[in-house]
């Protein structure tokens, strides 16, 4: 998810960390040739639309499930986080647990029939075969504006820690990284970004995974650690829930129910079950039963994410020592302490961890996966911005008869164009860091009411047209709302969790984290509210027109499953069980 | 949840290199890098924390045999 992505001002009073050696350049230098080489390899077999923007239909569940989880393992996310687990402790593994996991399941058991039968290429495609093209034209011109902003975030994010952890050149990074992207993306389409994105995924695991290890055998195991944790920072810095239960009581200001529905239900089942970017990998899945699975195989290995992001934040705030043993302080981005006077940042824990335990090779490994995470954050943007460019705008209401051959050519072009502006707002974000926040809160205003929108789609009959589209504008137009009446005055806020009376320290506390989760809450209740009048204002869509896109008015064809262990369903059983057991474990 | 079958075409690609035997060859050739190193590391010992367990050995082997196994169990075969 987007939402704790490093702040513009990250790592910039730095100094170069370390640097590679030969043996590093060597691995990082087989993974751009490799790169390079899948885009031409995979550029004859993409010759139809449907093999360039959903990877010809053909991938199997394993593939589809691992770049479906990869499409969001990006490095700004596992650098944010394991600095979130720094400065927060624990309770930042809620965004990968009950912030992830519960929303892949629905996704695959209850969604995935809909959008797959469908034969949609895309989430707006969806929006436009049930509410029409006024709730596609808002979805996609709101997708593609979004996904290229992100693509150059991305980009900037990754120059900015190559200069700090390596020194090396902003420019050049830039546009090596872009550069590349864009060859085997625009040869390979979706196919291209989807084999990348499995690449990046192991080498990301092959990358971080010793660091946990080596850090648990340092500590003297997990019971020695919880012990240092709550004797250096007390003992909420190790529980999951029972400290949840007031806002004051966690070092992330948050309660029970802002988690719960706030994270667990909005904003992770709109990130999950109807952002294009995550759903167009498991669109390209071969077959129902392989799309129904293929989240939920991701789901199994996103809930061991947090072993190799989590884990390092929290042995950093015992074990990350000077020279001298003493344990390094870490401080927040752009405080005074990092910018004056040359201290490390929150978010530059991963790197600190990587160059503690990683010699020459180890280092060269984990800097790749992060050079890959970033790039590949990249393509996922730019390959979904291809599509729904080419689909739903282009297509849609530029040219709506072109052939099959001119529209595989806009897709490539596209790309191009796609990566252009990303590199022009890589500049921008330079010049003006804080466009960078923006753009990165921006990402959450349409997530929240989209997701509304489709799932009344998709669960409730009687949503009308005019009920989606405008259910989806006001709520966007909410989230927007609250986001700017926050930033006029911050004590507003105080508003929006339902305690007017709430101190100044609870809204300091809430402003950090918690803000987001409750503006996602809010504007979904918006966007189903107005859903709901203006649909039973409106006249009913026939029932006719509901077929295979409605729950009630599609039979479900059978998956094809042919025991217990093929079934989608026993395997999400398995899933949630060990998630439970896992949230009880650290209760 | 089945594991890919390796003596079926990938479903994943047309072509006849699966994905799988990229991730196996990129595997490899890191993990025989880092096994390298670490060979070199028993004579030149590293700097860092618990260097004296040898993690680029053992981990470069880890990935070494991972590599070599996903290698030729998805090779390109003819036909």
């Amino acid at each position: 998810m987007h939402c704790a992505a490093i702040p513009a001002v990250i790592l910039l009073a730095s100094t170069q960390l370390t640097h590679l050696a030969p043996v590093d350049m060597a691995i990082l230098l087989l993974y751009f040739a490799m790169v390079i080489f899948i885009g031409f390899y995979v550029k004859g077999s993409t010759n139809t639309s449907e093999e360039f923007f959903l990877a010809g239909r053909e991938m199997s569940a394993w593939i589809a499930g691992l770049s479906f989880v990869s499409a969001n393992l990006g490095s700004l996310e596992l650098m944010g986080w394991a600095g979130a687990a720094y400065q927060y402790g624990i309770l930042a593994t809620h965004w990968y647990w009950i912030g992830a996991i519960p929303a892949m399941l629905f996704l695959g058991i209850v969604m995935m029939p809909f959008y797959y039968i469908s034969k949609t290429h895309s989430v707006p495609g969806y929006l436009q075969l049930r509410f029409g093209e006024g709730a596609r034209g808002l979805s996609g011109v709101s997708f593609a504006f979004m996904t290229v902003l992100m693509s150059g975030v991305n980009m900037y994010s990754m120059a900015l820690v190559m200069k700090v952890v390596l020194g090396w050149n902003i420019n050049f990074s830039m546009w090596v990284g872009a550069i590349t992207v864009a060859i085997y993306v625009m040869l390979g389409g979706l196919r291209s970004a989807i084999i990348n994105e499995v690449l990046q995924f192991v080498l990301i695991w092959a990358g971080a995974m010793l660091i946990p290890i080596l850090g648990l055998i340092e500590a003297g195991g997990w019971t020695n650690l919880k012990a240092q944790i709550t004797a250096r920072a007390g003992v909420e810095y190790t529980h999951l829930w029972s400290t949840t239960g007031n806002f004051a009581n966690n070092p992330m200001g948050v309660n029970w129910t802002g988690l719960v529905f706030g994270l667990g239900f909005v904003i992770s089942f709109g990130y999950w079950t109807t952002d294009f970017l995550v759903v167009q990998r498991v669109l390209s899945a071969n077959n129902l039963r392989a799309a129904r699975l293929a989240p939920i195989i991701g789901s199994a290995f996103k809930m061991f994410v947090p072993f190799f992001v989590i884990l390092p934040g929290l042995l950093a705030l015992v074990l990350l020592k000077d020279a001298s043993g003493h344990l390094i302080q870490l401080y927040p981005d752009g405080s005074d302490m990092v910018v004056n006077h040359g201290m490390h940042s929150f978010n530059e824990v991963l790197p600190l961890m990587m160059i503690r335990y990683l010699g020459p090779g180890l280092l060269g490994l984990g800097i790749t996966a992060l050079i890959a995470g970033f790039m590949s954050g990249m393509a996922g943007n730019v390959s979904a911005f291809s599509t729904v460019w080419t689909y739903d705008i282009y297509g849609a209401y530029i040219n709506k008869k072109a052939s099959d051959s001119h529209y595989v050519s806009m897709g490539r072009w596209s790309t191009i164009v796609g990566m252009a502006i990303s590199v022009g707002t890589a500049y921008l974000v330079m010049h003006a860091a804080s466009i960078m926040d923006y753009v990165q809160e921006l990402f959450s205003f349409f997530i929240a009411p989209l997701f509304g929108t489709v799932i009344l789609g998709m669960l409730w009959k009687r949503a009308t047209k005019a009920g989606g589209f405008w259910g989806l504008l006001s709520g966007t137009a909410s989230s927007i709302f609250m986001w700017l009446v926050v930033l006029h005055d911050k004590t507003n806020i105080r508003f929006m969790i339902l305690q007017p009376h709430a101190s100044s320290d609870t809204i300091q506390r809430v402003q950090a984290m918690a803000a987001n989760l409750y503006r996602a809450g809010w504007s979904w209740c918006v966007c189903v509210l107005v859903t709901v009048v203006v649909s039973y204002m409106t006249k009913p869509t026939p029932e006719a027109q509901l077929t295979g896109l409605v729950y009630g008015s599609t039979v479900i064809p059978h998956d094809g499953s042919r025991n217990l262990f093929e079934k989608p369903i026993f395997w999400a059983v398995v899933i949630a069980t060990v998630l439970f057991g896992l949230n009880l474990w650290l209760w | 949840m089945t594991e890919p079958h390796p003596h079926h075409v990938d479903p994943s690609t047309e072509q006849s290199l699966s994905i799988w035997f990229f991730v196996g060859v990129l595997m490899l050739a890191c993990g025989a890098i880092i096994l390298g190193q670490g060979i070199y590391e028993f004579s030149h010992p590293g700097t860092t924390v618990l260097a004296n367990l040898h993690p680029a050995f053992w981990w470069g082997m880890v990935m070494t045999l991972f590599g070599a196994f996903y290698t030729i169990r998805f090779r390109p075969r003819k036909g």
